[in-house]
């Protein structure tokens, strides 16, 4: 039975708000506004449908396609379907639109800048004559860039399409959890300078992590999911170019900003995240009440042995504590020179404790195997302990089979899913 | 046997893990935790209802129980700056240390601890492969996981339950992921009568007339205008100047390895010579980032052996480098990303050319605790999801009361 309007509300409703597209799409419901004598029963069933559909056409449309330049988060909208941050005056565009508007742009701009060159030309023709002393100075130069780009930004502005930045609300896809929201990506140019950063210019993880303001773990991450990109192209695989394009642009990005181009030289680089997090330690996690004298000096490494008696200090613990160091250098007034020389050694002192480290491991692992070479095979013997199948001897460490204790892999209920797979 | 609810329902407005409308609609139309009249047990059941629905849905409630941990990890921001200038004593310092005026305190931000209630869901595979916007929805990830589609770490991952570890490196086949996120291939059965009768016009066209008289159609047109940048010769001539550095590069001194790789590359530029007249500009640019990439290692080999470091210098003069890159960023840009990339392609089981799915956008993020590269559609799980000041790192819709109830719920007999 096909569905109807119940109540003189909701007709007015549909007759007047809802948009005539609505109407035209479902004509079916138009028609049983006048069914006042249906006998269907679930006419609950009906009424939400039809807000489903209204919500959808309504506002919800706004969602269904990418916003140019842009996120299209809920949160970036109102329950009535308008972007919330755009001036009155904006409307949306399709791209057709918008790359039309940008080839004229374009057109445009390169029109004014052949007449700008034109007209130095000319300029540069009558005012031979002027003395170098005369010309522009640096100084004036750079105003002027400066002049034309704020110019340049009012116009923008000015613009009734302009859309500013999203706000934090704006990128919260989820409007009523406020603690959860989009934060910014890698752009591809940051990614890979990066890369480029750890294999050309052979930077530790630890130096690319504090020059762009990205954690050791994604550095990291980059470098290896760039170095496989690459090995891609060149095997000539085919690439998900126009998935990774539209992902990218639906979401918001660090940029990279080149300081080697001259317009960029006094722009700082955006750090793309916290990189000095501190771990909450679950020994932190009670209140603590210690009486202390007011004379003492209670510092944060007394505080952590209060907490937990193997518990460093908060400089000790995070990911980047040489960054402490220099600071406090700093702090003591070492002239530039000295601070650079200590950071060396410190920097070697470090790395050569680490190769240490790991030659002592080899050799220890070349200490416990036994390797007899044979024609085919090797024999590899290693030492092994007893006591590592544990008091019940089922222990993960124990070797071989047990007497006494069956395998239980077939039985019912063990799970079989890994728990690690190597790189 | 009771009937199995509705997985979309318009009557119970449940909350999944997919990008659908009726989801987009829930999350819309998702309201706070009713306190007035509801008692507290109820509050509770309701608040675990619905954020089961959309975290683990798949995952069985016996197990989630063992999964649920009331310890969560959570992180603070350390300024190093502050930590090298003081010593933690100024934060304990009272009268007898002379602090006379009580000073304004400095008050962080609230660590939503609660919001991470089901955090160790986060971890498993289909669950991230979903984060980290390669599948529609957690089921779909699941399902690329069972069919064989997933590596970890480059070895065959058949398990949607497998929990990564920090470092971990899963990828996805990229035609899964393009039909999992591409439009859906949709045609009409109006559309397809339409269709063949217009191939059918088209055939007695062909068999009617001679080719030549045929007027050129608007798309032939179209297409004739986009690639009227690199005609064949052009295409034959680059290819050529590329051969020829090739040649180069095999005359200077290389190892043994990478001349086996340039070699082989030679043959297939030769091939593509020889094919020049059907060449078209995606073959190229596969071939010249080839080439990029071959030339780059060399470079990087050759340098660490000062003895030859004239080999990068005599491979291609810096002009003709530069001449080179700019013919050919007009070409990826345009051509390659249109023509190759992204053509019409009937074969292809979404719609072609490729474009986001309906609604994508408000359900597109990518929560901090993966690194992915959408290229080759491959991410890495960095670490476990943790709470800071201010901010959770699992994406959930829920408002914070919803999940400190549902947090409460699991909490009790442990």
């Amino acid at each position: 039975m096909p569905p109807r309007l119940g109540s003189t509300r909701l007709t007015s409703k549909a007759s007047s708000s809802s948009s005539t597209l609505t109407a035209a799409a479902r004509p079916s419901t138009v028609a049983c506004t006048q069914r006042q004598f249906s006998q269907t029963s679930s006419q609950q069933v009906t009424r939400r449908r039809r807000e489903f559909y209204q919500w959808l056409n309504g506002p919800g449309r706004q969602l269904r396609k990418p916003l140019p330049n842009s996120t299209n988060y809920l949160g970036a909208w109102d329950k009535y379907g308008n972007l919330v941050r755009a001036p009155p005056t904006w409307e949306r565009k399709t791209p057709e639109q918008l790359e039309k508007e940008e080839a004229e742009k374009a057109k445009a701009k390169a029109k004014a800048k052949a007449d700008a060159i034109e007209k130095a030309k000319k300029e540069g023709e009558e005012g031979k004559a002027k003395t170098p002393a005369e010309e522009e100075k640096p100084d004036d130069l750079e105003a002027s860039v400066r002049r034309d780009e704020e110019k340049a930004k009012a116009q923008e502005e000015q613009d009734p399409n302009y859309l500013p930045q999203e706000s934090e609300e704006d990128l919260q896809p989820f409007p009523l959890n406020r603690y959860f929201r989009s934060q910014p990506v890698l752009s591809e140019a940051l990614r890979e300078e990066i890369y480029q950063r750890v294999t050309r210019d052979g930077a530790t993880v630890s130096l690319a992590s504090v020059e762009f303001g990205v954690s050791n773990e994604r550095v990291g991450a980059v470098v290896r999911l760039k170095q496989l990109e690459k090995e891609w192209i060149a095997q000539g695989k085919q690439l998900a170019q126009p998935y990774a394009k539209a992902v990218l642009q639906m979401l918001p990005q660090t940029p990279f900003i080149d300081q080697s181009l001259p317009e960029n030289k006094n722009t700082r680089p955006i750090p793309h995240e916290p990189i000095n997090d501190l771990i909450v330690h679950p020994a932190t996690r009670q209140q603590l009440f210690v009486p202390v004298a007011e004379s003492r000096k209670f510092t944060r490494e007394d505080a952590g042995k209060a907490f937990a008696n193997d518990l460093l200090p908060a400089d000790a613990r995070i990911p980047h504590p040489e960054l402490v160091q220099a600071e406090r250098e700093i702090a003591e007034g070492l002239p530039r020179a000295q601070r650079e020389q200590r950071a060396v050694e410190r920097f070697q002192k470090e790395q050569a404790a680490k190769a240490a480290a790991e030659a002592a491991k080899k050799a220890e692992e070349a200490r416990s195997r036994n390797v007899v070479p044979q024609r085919r095979w090797d024999y590899v013997f290693t030492d092994v302990s007893v006591e590592r199948a544990g008091k019940d001897g089922r222990g993960v460490g124990g070797v071989g089979w047990r007497y006494g204790f069956p395998h239980e892999d077939r039985k019912k209920g063990q799970v079989k899913i890994p728990t690690k797979v190597d790189a | 046997m009771r009937k199995k609810p509705r997985y979309h329902s318009l009557k119970k407005l449940k909350i999944r893990q997919d990008w659908s409308r009726w989801t987009l609609y829930s999350i819309a139309k998702l309201t706070r935790p009713d306190t007035r009249t509801k008692t507290y047990f109820q509050q509770k059941w309701a608040a675990k209802s619905d954020t089961r629905a959309y975290h683990g849905e798949v995952i069985r409630e016996k197990k989630w129980k063992r999964q649920f941990k009331r310890n969560i990890p959570a992180v603070v921001p350390m300024d190093h700056r502050y930590l090298a200038r003081n010593d933690g004593s100024e934060q304990a310092a009272g009268r007898g240390a002379g602090a006379d005026v009580e000073e304004t305190k400095y008050a962080p931000q609230r660590t939503p601890y609660m919001q991470m209630t089901y955090y160790p869901i986060e971890r498993r595979l289909d669950t991230a492969i979903f984060r980290a916007l390669f599948s529609s929805s957690v089921r779909q990830a699941r399902q690329f996981c069972v069919h064989g589609l997933v590596t970890v770490n480059g070895k065959k991952m058949v398990y949607p339950g497998y929990m990564l570890n920090p470092g971990d490196m899963f990828q996805v086949n990229t035609e899964s992921v393009m039909f999992a996120t591409g439009a859906q291939k949709s045609r009409s059965s109006t559309g397809r009568k339409v269709d063949a009768e217009k191939r059918a016009a088209r055939a007695d066209s062909w068999t009617n007339t001679t080719p030549t008289d045929a007027e050129p159609s608007i798309a032939e047109l179209a297409a004739k205008s986009t690639r009227s940048e690199p005609t064949p010769t052009e295409l034959k001539e680059h290819l050529q100047t590329l051969m020829s550095n090739v040649e180069e590069v095999l005359a200077a001194e290389v190892k043994a390895k990478d001349k086996q790789k340039f070699r082989s590359f030679r043959q297939e530029v030769k091939k593509a010579i020889a094919l020049w007249k059907t060449a078209s500009p995606e073959t190229i640019s596969t071939l010249d980032s080839q080439f990029d990439f071959l030339k780059a290692r060399v470079a990087a080999s050759s340098s660490d052996s000062p003895a030859d470091s004239s080999a990068p210098t005599s491979l291609i003069s810096p002009e003709d480098q530069l001449k080179l890159k700019q013919a050919f960023d007009r070409l990826k840009e345009k051509a390659q990303y249109d023509a190759a990339w992204n053509k019409r392609d009937a074969s292809k089981p979404y719609a072609t050319p490729w474009r986001p799915k309906d609604f994508m956008p408000a359900f597109a993020f990518i929560p901090r605790y993966l690194e992915v590269n959408q290229n080759i559609c491959a991410a890495v799980y960095l670490r476990h999801p943790v709470a800071r000041p201010g901010l959770a790192e699992v994406p959930t819709p829920f408002p914070f009361e919803t999940s400190q109830l549902a947090f409460n719920w699991y909490l009790r007999r442990r």
